[in-house]
């Protein structure tokens, strides 16, 4: 290491300069933490271009002077900014400029001070600091350089050296102090990208030149773990810090012991096996904990430690499309998987049942004393669950309102009309029309022979419903489909849904699909996946 | 000495306007990676959705720079001693920030107000075009001020939209996101509420789509203004804007487009409508 008492502008230039790269590494990476102000995900981007052009305007300095190099970094990253974190950056290096002013030369306690001045006009240039940010890393990292400088040496190399450090500590920390970081499970992007400038510069000025090329920046882990929140009942088991997995092999192990003494390490403890051999699985703040204590029993094998925080994120993500963002919750009776999905992905909590088997009015009351809020519409979608689903407001204290849905489109149709903007009583109004908007074909084969009407019905034959009176009957469930479509306007219709059924091939449904579009090229016809038993097919006409 | 009125280009503002009635408008950032471009300035709005399309990096926005706004300021404070800024919705971009703090870097001698409008596209646009018509009558600015703080509360807007994954992977999208994830095909409509984007409905077609957003319209009573954009989709907005015409002949109606920094975040098959009026009970 070399020891730098004094320096100038140009290794001021430099020193930023290579640490303006060393920030280019590790750009992506710091774009994908960015989760404050909002998740725009171009943080790194954004201090980049910034330094760039601090570095591109220190060039045109008119002398070497530390001062004439700081001022033109400055002007640089004003002209430059991108972003909220570049400005902030920008308004760093404007307090950078002030500190260096007038001086020819700068020594570490010069650099401390004039990071210190940087600190204040960070703060000062915002109207609403937050703290957890780029903000509280360079306050923290700026006092600890301050006093190192003052206490202990006014060497550049430890003076920078310090305040990296403290800078580390401070932005490990910042999700304690920002909930949504703590959310996210990350530290503050723009903090990242002002330590990793730092570390740049220290890295340089050790001599360490060469090896940047080589190396990349390291992203500084967050120092809690993210929280864990739970919105729906269904949800068995907790992601909790790092999915730790081993399988130990040992003499005279004791698994009941074993799991004992990993109780208070994790959540979702499992530990199975005999006195050789033990597999263990354990969701751990600290999986070195963990295979410390572990290691002394015998040798393990098959290690393997995932960071449950980043399969979080995505669940998370998952969660909070469901989130009811209002105190209404619906509650749709699902026939078939598929049909849950498509209900679940339209926003509501779905109660399996359908044809044959109804839900009872006891698993709809489960459902709707399971949601958060007080006020519950419930789709039956079927008209056999009608009654039973209008049981339910006597049984419990929530505002409970069953629009009678009779088939599964209408119920998708209600859904569709719900109205983030409208109260409760104006949604129900609302769900009531749209119910009464949509036609409902349902194919399904006869179980017994009979005649309805005009109709003479053999048992296995096709027959058609349209909403869910018997109108139709034929061999197959293309012929029975064209017979039932013949009573209705479809020039008048724009949407077609083919919900196909368990057992049906994809590629059969959409044969029926063609079959209609080329009758009628002007519908927009879409095919799901229903999945429901005894039903073929389920259409739904807009 | 007449007011100068200063927007972003996130007002999509059409050039005709911005000429008519001198309003400056600061470029904010299009980020095709480490490409830059000055929404507006070096990209044409065309050019950018061609881009949006065929590239494979997606695009990021940044806001201006403070020594654009401070430039900006110097230069219009040499003609006024009052200068009014109308920006985008502080929680949708950081420019209302940027515009603020880089007041205090003008040195000339000049009242600069900034005013957040709490909306974006052509619902900030009204609000700003309003005002340069009242600067250009010769209102003071405390006066202009006023009337801008109650156009606000009377500005509404709604937007069509094919697909809400630009908006989601921008991360603006809000309460909106409820909308996230459907396995049939909607469109959805939003809206914006207390200066952030919120779910309104979602419709089965297109066709009923611009049904919404014209019904949103008849929903007013009093009306001052409307505005109809698109991004990529001319002839859907065409429609929609002559048949508000036939409605309301007599309420002045502006066509724009959907400028690259917004295009950047909500995706090439918008369709908005904004509005000036009184909402019926």
């Amino acid at each position: 290491m070399k020891k730098i008492e004094t320096t100038d502008g140009l290794t001021l230039r430099e020193m930023f300069s290579a640490a303006t790269a060393w920030l280019e590494k590790s750009v992506a990476d710091i774009d994908a933490l960015n989760v404050f102000p909002v998740p725009d995900g171009d943080t790194g981007t954004n201090m980049l271009l910034t330094m760039r052009s601090a570095i591109e305007e220190a060039y045109r300095a008119p002398d070497h002077s530390a001062s004439a190099v700081a001022q033109a970094m400055s002007k640089g990253a004003l002209m430059g900014a991108r972003g909220n974190s570049g400005v902030i950056l920008s308004q760093i290096w404007r307090g950078i400029a002030q500190g260096m002013s007038k001086k020819e030369i700068f020594t570490g306690r010069d650099f401390a001070d004039a990071y210190s001045q940087a600190s204040k006009t960070a703060y000062k240039g915002l109207s609403n600091p937050v703290e957890g940010t780029i903000l509280t890393v360079i306050r923290e990292s700026a006092q600890a350089g301050k006093t190192y400088a003052a206490n202990t040496s006014d060497d550049l190399v430890p003076v920078i050296e310090s305040i990296v450090n403290a800078a580390a500590k401070s932005l490990s920390n910042t999700p304690n102090l920002l909930p949504v970081l703590k959310e996210a499970g990350v530290v503050d992007a723009g903090g990242q990208g002002l330590y990793t400038i730092l570390e740049g510069a220290l890295r340089y000025l050790r001599g360490e030149g060469e090896q940047m090329q080589f190396r990349k920046p390291q992203i500084v882990t967050s120092s809690v773990n993210a929280p864990f929140r739970i919105s729906t009942a269904n949800v068995k088991e907790v992601p909790y810090g790092y999915c730790t997995e081993f399988l130990l092999k040992g003499q005279e192990i004791d698994p009941d012991k074993l799991r004992e003494r990993l109780r208070k390490y994790g959540e979702s403890l499992i530990v199975v096996g005999d006195q050789a051999n033990v597999r263990v699985h354990v969701h751990s703040l600290d999986p070195g904990k963990v295979l410390h204590l572990v290691a002394p029993l015998g040798t393990m094998h098959q290690v393997s430690i995932r960071n449950m925080d980043e399969q979080h994120e995505d669940y998370l993500e998952m969660q909070k499309q469901r989130m009811p963002t209002t105190n209404i919750a619906i509650i749709a009776i699902s026939p078939g998987e598929g049909i849950t999905d498509v209900f679940n992905s339209l926003g509501a909590f779905v109660v399996p049942g359908g044809q044959t088997m109804n839900p009872s009015t006891k698993d709809i009351l489960q459902g709707v004393e399971s949601l958060n809020p007080d006020k519950i519409v419930i789709l039956p979608n079927n008209k056999n669950i009608v009654l039973t689903a209008n049981q339910v407001h006597t049984l419990t204290k929530k505002t409970v309102k069953v629009i009678p849905t009779k088939t599964v489109p209408q119920g998708v149709a209600a859904l569709l009309a719900y109205d983030y903007e409208a109260d409760f009583d104006a949604n129900v109004k609302m769900m009531e029309k749209a119910r009464n908007a949509v036609r409902t074909i349902e194919i399904t084969r006869a179980i017994r022979n009979t005649n309805i009407g005009d109709l003479r019905i053999k048992k296995n034959q096709a027959i058609g419903l349209l909403d869910t009176d018997l109108v139709a009957v034929a061999d197959t469930a293309l012929d029975v489909l064209n017979k039932v479509l013949e009573r209705i306007d479809l020039a008048e219709s724009e949407v077609v849904t083919v919900y196909y059924g368990q057992g049906i091939e994809k590629a059969e449904a959409e044969n029926i699909s063609k079959g209609i579009q080329e009758k009628y090229p002007d519908l927009q016809i879409e095919v799901v996946k229903g999945g429901q038993p005894h039903y073929e097919y389920i259409i739904s006409i807009e | 000495m007449t007011v100068k009125v200063v927007t972003d280009s996130m007002a999509d503002l059409p050039a005709g306007l911005i000429k008519q009635f001198d309003i400056t408008v600061i470029p904010v950032n299009v980020l095709f990676g480490m490409e830059t471009y000055r929404d507006g300035v070096d990209l044409t709005t065309e050019q950018f959705y061609s881009k949006l399309v065929a590239s494979k990096i997606l695009p990021t926005t940044a806001v201006p720079s403070l020594g654009v706004f401070s430039e900006a300021y110097e230069k219009l404070a040499k003609e006024t001693k009052e200068i009014l800024v109308l920006t985008i919705s502080h929680k949708l971009s950081g420019t209302f920030e940027t515009a603020s703090r880089a007041v205090s870097m003008v040195k000339a001698k000049c009242r600069i107000q900034v005013v957040d409008t709490l909306q974006v596209i052509m619902g900030e646009g009204l609000i700003a075009l309003r005002a340069a018509e009242l600067a250009k009558a010769g209102a003071g600015l405390d006066e202009i001020v006023k009337r801008v703080q109650e156009d606000i509360q009377r500005v509404e807007e709604r937007m069509a939209f094919d697909s809400l994954e630009y908006l989601k992977k921008g991360g603006r999208i809000g309460a909106a996101q409820a909308f996230l994830g459907s396995i049939l095909k909607v469109n959805p409509v939003l809206g914006m509420k207390d200066g952030e984007v919120f779910p309104v409905s979602r419709e089965r077609s297109r066709a009923k789509a611009m049904d919404t957003l014209y019904n949103f319209v008849l929903g007013f009573t009093d009306l001052e203004a409307i505005a109809v954009e698109h991004a990529t989709t001319p002839e859907e907005a065409d429609q929609l804007a002559e048949r508000l015409k036939e409605k309301f002949p007599t309420v002045p109606l502006y066509r724009s487009k959907v400028g690259a920094v917004i295009g950047t975040h909500v995706g090439p098959s918008i369709v908005a409508v904004s509005v000036i009026g009184n909402r019926k009970n």
